[in-house]
């Protein structure tokens, strides 16, 4: 069994634009459900509103596509009502950061045992290119026509803070690393959170030097590293580049977790 | 066994181009008839799964797989008496 035993081969082709990095994240994310071994039957898939958060409409289980950034509060209602059931939530950035900023710490705090990936693609793709929490500094989308002041947004660093068991970034051009952490995850009791940033070219690659979907996915290649170089580099006083990707597991504790199945 | 392309759902993003270590996936030149530029394969038996995924009963490389946003593209079996392309490699 593979993991495109778990996609609706009915509904594919599915609605995302050429070199979009959501497919990928979707193969590594089933990959690791599949390598699991658990029943369809006893999986729900829970979205919130977004290009991400179409996922779960391409997968063969039972599936929630929820109101916007509220897909952390529905797995919530999910996991207390049946904790025999598996739970794996997909969000976009402006989904989990934005809108559901609250509902992500509190999940964490509480530490229920879901696992949330999240499609990072720095944007609001699907209304039409709009800055979001997570828009790198100088980066350009409709709202910040100027390139964006703000800093952006660590999910990961925040998830550790608020009290996730698990929390790890990868990018789309990392499809092994990408598998190994979800499936990392699902196994961590409590809150697992994995952050993906994927590529968009539609609308943020058109805006910031990305045409194609090769150039955003070499970026990436190029530009992450390991968050142990990153500790060692700090603590030898050397310089970081700015723009570095910070990639790799960035939290794994063992706090006391809710809904856990016994 | 070889790879091959799903016509109906690749989107022509070239994205397997960049990841096959033995570069079977090149981009392609002339659109189908959908308007979509899918890459060609260069002899496409070369993948080192066709012939190791059924001597070891699991994927080994399969990055192009994975990678592909559309989930475009498996390993199909070869239909009896299929020509092949042959080169020879230095």
């Amino acid at each position: 069994m593979t993991f495109t035993d778990w996609l609706r081969a009915d509904r594919l082709p599915h609605i995302y634009c050429a070199g979009c990095g959501n497919g990928t994240v979707i193969n590594c994310t089933l990959n690791a459900v599949d390598q699991m071994g658990w029943k369809k039957e006893e999986t729900v898939f829970v979205s919130g509103i977004g290009c991400s958060s179409r996922a779960p409409g391409y997968i063969v289980t039972d599936s929630l596509h929820t109101t916007h950034g509220r897909a952390l509060a529905f797995a919530t209602g999910i996991k207390m009502a049946n904790p025999a059931l598996n739970i794996v939530v997909f969000t976009g950035d402006g989904d989990l950061a934005a809108i559901g900023g609250n509902h992500f710490i509190h999940a964490c705090r509480r530490n229920i045992d879901l696992t949330v990936v999240c499609m990072n693609n720095m944007i609001y793709g699907m209304t039409g290119g709009q800055g979001s929490p997570t828009t790198p500094p100088g980066a350009l989308s409709t709202t910040t026509p100027y390139g964006s002041e703000e800093p952006a947004f660590d999910l990961c660093e925040l998830a550790a803070a608020a009290g996730a068991n698990y929390a790890a970034r990868w990018t789309s051009y990392h499809v092994k690393e990408l598998t190994h952490a979800v499936l990392a995850g699902l196994r961590t009791p409590g809150f697992s959170f994995i952050e993906a940033l994927v590529q968009c070219p539609t609308n943020y690659g058109r805006r910031n030097k990305f045409r194609q979907p090769l150039d955003q996915v070499e970026y990436f290649k190029t530009h992450g590293m390991l968050v142990e170089k990153v500790r060692r580099l700090h603590e030898e006083g050397r310089e970081i580049p700015p723009d570095t990707i910070v990639l790799g597991e960035l939290a794994r504790r063992n706090r006391p977790a809710m809904g856990v199945k016994r | 066994m070889k790879l091959s392309i799903d016509e109906k759902r690749c989107k022509g993003c070239n994205l397997c181009t960049m990841v096959c270590p033995y570069r079977i996936f090149r981009p392609g030149k002339t659109p189908n008839e959908r308007g979509i530029v899918i890459p060609v394969l260069d002899r496409p038996e070369r993948c080192p799964n066709a012939r190791l995924q059924p001597l070891y009963g699991r994927t080994l490389c399969g990055m192009c797989q994975m990678i592909c946003p559309d989930q475009a593209i498996s390993w199909v079996e070869e239909k009896p008496g299929e020509k092949k392309k042959v080169a020879i490699e230095f």
